[in-house]
C-alpha cells in the first residue's frame, strides 16, 4: 500500500472531502499575498496539530476567526493557486526512479524482489512468457517499446519456467501480464492474446493498460486557458 | 462538582448497559454467518469514459437517480463550477458558475429538475435546471447554518437535508427557503449524510466519532453508532436500507446493522494507514468502494471483509467516488480535474 514514509513526506493534512476543501483554503490564504501576515500566522497556528488548544478543538474543524476570513476572496489569486496545486500534485506523484529498458528476471527470487523492493510509487509490469507460445514474442517487443516511452514504469519479463511456479503459468495462460505497485498486485491479466487482436502493437498494449487506469500521464498537461471557460455542448 | 461526578457515573453506567444489551442479542458474527460463502474474485474495472472540462480538483460528485437521468451526474470542482454531465456521450449538459470556489458537496435531485451545492459559504444553493428560458439560475440560497456545508441530499423537489460544520443537520423547505427541522445532537462537525432508500430516515457521520440515525418526520435521533476511533468522514446506507456503512479517519470502514443496533464488521488492513473520505456500495451491496485520503480506492468484499481490488490502478488520483443508481457504473473525480466512468 502506498503509505507515506515519514522521511520523504511530512504527514500531509487531509486532502479529500470537506476537510480537503478546508485545508486547501487554508493553504491558499497562507500563500495569497493579499492575506495580512497576522492572519497567516493565525492560520498556521490553527493548522498545526501540535498547538496547545488542539485538544479542546478536537471536534471542531474550523475556528471562528477563519469563518470571518472567508468573506474576503480574490479570483486572480485563486486561478494561480489552482494551477500551482495541480503542478505540485503531479510532481509529488511522479518523483521516483526511472528505467530505460525491459529487465529480464532470472528466477523466482528476482521476481519476488522486484515486487517487494521497488519504490512505492513505481509501477512494475511483469510479462510472463515462454518461447514458442503465440503472442509472447510480439508482447516482448511491445514492452521494449513502451519501456522507453514510460521511464517511470519498471517493465520486466520472466520465463514461465524460471518463476518456479510453472504449474500456474501453463502454456494456455501465456502470455500473462502482472502489474504491481508498492508490493501489491493491481492487475492480473492471463492469456493476454484474448484481449488483443491477431496483430497487435505497442499502442494496443498501451491502450489496454490505460483502460484499467494503470498508466501515468505521459507529461504534465498545463491547465487549459481559464479565459476560454467551459463550453456547454 | 459532586453532582457532575454522579451524572458522569450514570452516563457511563448507561453506556455499559447498552453494550451489555447489545451483546445479549448478538447470536452470531458476520464472519460465522458467511463462512460458507466464497470470496468474490479479483475485481478489475475499466475506464469507459473520461469527462474533461473542469480546471481543478474535483471535490464532489453525485449521480442522478430518476430513470431519465440515471446516466447523468453532477460534479463540483475547486474551479468554482458545477457541471452536469451526460456520461454516455461525455457532453456537458450544464456548466454552472458558483459564487464560491470552496464547494464541498453537490447533489442531484431525484426528479432531475434541480442540483444543489454548498461549502465554506455556509449555504446550500439550489439551482433550477429546467428553467423556462433554458438558463440555469440560483433558485434558493438556504442560509442558516453557522458552519460550512459538508453535505446535502434532496428528499424531493421541495425538501433537502444538509449537514454542517456547526454540528447540526437541517431539513429545509426549498419553496420558502426556511428550516423545517434542525437535527442537533452531534458533538462534532457533521461531515456527511445519506438518506434511506424509503426516504423516511437519514444518517449522519460526524467528528464526534459517531453516526446517528434520524427519523425525518418525528425529528428525533433513533440510534447512535459508535466504535470508530476517529472522525467519520463518509457514510452511506447499505442498499437494502437495513445497515449503515461508515468511513473514518481511523483508516477503517464499518458496517452497522440497524435492527441489531451494533457493528457487524470492520473493513481494515494493517497496510492501510490513511483515512477514508468517500464511499459507495455496489447495487447488490456485495462490493464496497472506499476512497482514501491518499487518493486511492480500495474495493472490498462486504461479506468476507477482504480487499478484492483497487480502482484506478493505485494511481493516487481519486478525490471522490459515486456508484450510479442503476448500479451500472461508478464515477471517480480526481485532483487532476478529470472524472472517469468505470465498470
Amino acid at each position: 500500500m502506498s503509505s507515506p514514509t515519514p522521511a520523504e513526506d511530512e504527514v500531509p493534512a487531509i486532502q479529500t472531502g470537506p476537510k480537503g476543501v478546508i485545508n486547501d483554503w487554508r493553504k491558499f490564504k497562507c500563500e495569497d499575498q493579499d492575506t495580512p501576515p497576522s492572519k497567516k500566522a493565525l492560520l498556521r497556528q490553527i493548522s498545526n496539530p501540535q498547538s496547545d488548544d488542539a485538544h479542546d478543538r478536537l471536534n471542531r474543524k474550523m475556528s471562528v476567526q477563519e469563518y470571518e476570513m472567508i468573506a474576503e476572496e480574490d479570483e486572480k489569486g485563486l486561478r494561480k493557486y489552482r494551477k500551482q496545486c495541480m503542478k505540485e500534485m503531479h510532481e509529488r506523484f511522479s518523483f521516483g526512479p526511472t528505467f530505460d529498458s525491459v529487465v529480464e528476471l532470472d528466477n523466482g527470487e528476482a521476481f519476488l524482489e522486484v515486487i517487494e523492493k521497488e519504490h512505492r510509487l513505481t509501477l512494475v509490469v511483469v510479462h510472463i512468457y515462454k518461447d514458442g507460445v503465440k503472442g509472447c514474442e510480439a508482447l516482448n517487443s511491445c514492452l521494449d517499446c513502451l519501456a522507453t516511452e514510460y521511464p517511470s514504469i519498471k517493465f520486466c519479463r520472466i520465463e514461465a519456467a524460471a518463476t518456479g511456479a510453472s504449474e500456474r503459468f501453463s502454456d494456455d495462460v501465456l502470455p500473462a501480464m502482472l502489474v504491481y505497485k508498492a508490493g501489491e498486485l493491481l492487475g492480473n491479466f492471463l492469456s493476454m492474446t484474448q484481449h488483443l487482436s491477431e496483430e497487435f502493437f505497442a499502442a494496443d498494449i498501451e491502450a489496454f493498460l490505460n483502460e484499467y487506469g494503470l498508466l501515468p500521464e505521459k507529461e504534465f498537461v498545463a491547465c487549459p486557458d481559464e479565459e476560454a471557460g467551459v463550453e456547454v455542448e | 462538582m459532586g453532582e457532575m461526578e454522579e451524572l458522569r457515573k450514570e452516563a457511563d453506567n448507561l453506556k455499559d448497559q447498552i453494550t451489555e444489551a447489545r451483546k445479549v442479542v448478538q447470536d452470531t458474527t458476520l464472519q460465522e454467518a458467511v463462512a460458507g460463502t466464497t470470496l468474490v474474485g479479483r475485481v478489475q474495472l475499466k475506464t469507459r469514459k473520461t469527462l474533461r472540462g473542469h480546471l481543478a480538483k474535483i471535490y464532489a460528485m453525485h449521480w442522478g437517480t430518476d430513470t431519465n437521468c440515471s446516466k447523468l451526474c453532477v460534479s463540483a470542482s475547486q474551479d468554482g463550477k458545477l457541471i452536469v454531465w451526460d456520461t454516455l456521450t461525455t457532453n456537458k449538459v450544464n456548466a454552472i458558475p458558483l459564487k464560491s470556489s470552496w464547494v464541498m458537496t453537490c447533489a442531484y435531485a431525484p426528479s432531475g429538475n434541480m442540483v444543489a451545492c454548498g461549502g465554506l459559504d455556509n449555504m446550500c444553493s439550489i439551482y433550477n435546471l429546467k428553467g423556462k428560458d433554458g438558463n440555469v439560475k440560483v433558485m434558493r440560497e438556504l442560509a442558516a447554518h453557522t458552519g460550512y456545508l459538508s453535505c446535502c441530499r434532496f428528499l424531493n423537489d421541495s425538501e433537502i437535508i444538509t449537514s454542517s460544520g456547526d454540528c447540526t443537520c437541517i431539513l429545509w423547505d426549498i419553496e420558502t427557503g426556511t428550516e423545517k427541522t434542525i437535527f442537533a445532537g452531534h458533538l462534532g462537525d457533521c461531515m456527511s449524510l445519506a438518506v434511506s432508500p424509503d426516504f423516511k430516515m437519514f444518517i449522519s457521520g460526524a467528528c464526534d466519532f459517531t453516526a446517528k440515525l434520524w427519523d425525518i418526520r418525528e425529528a428525533t435521533c433513533r440510534q447512535t453508532f459508535s466504535g470508530h476511533e476517529s472522525d467519520i468522514n463518509a457514510i452511506g446506507f447499505f442498499p437494502n436500507g437495513n445497515a449503515v456503512i461508515t468511513g473514518s479517519d481511523d483508516a477503517t470502514c464499518k458496517l452497522y446493522d440497524l435492527r441489531a443496533d451494533q457493528e457487524l464488521i470492520t473493513y481494515q488492513d494493517s497496510g492501510i494507514m490513511c483515512g477514508v473520505t468517500s464511499l459507495a456500495a455496489s447495487l447488490s451491496g456485495r462490493l464496497l468502494l472506499a476512497g482514501y485520503d491518499d487518493f486511492n480506492v480500495n474495493i472490498w468484499d462486504m461479506l468476507k471483509a477482504e480487499r478484492v481490488g483497487v480502482l484506478a490502478g493505485h494511481d493516487n488520483r481519486v478525490s471522490c467516488i459515486g456508484v450510479s443508481s442503476d448500479g451500472m457504473a461508478c464515477c471517480t473525480g480526481s485532483w487532476d480535474s478529470f472524472l472517469k466512468i468505470w465498470n
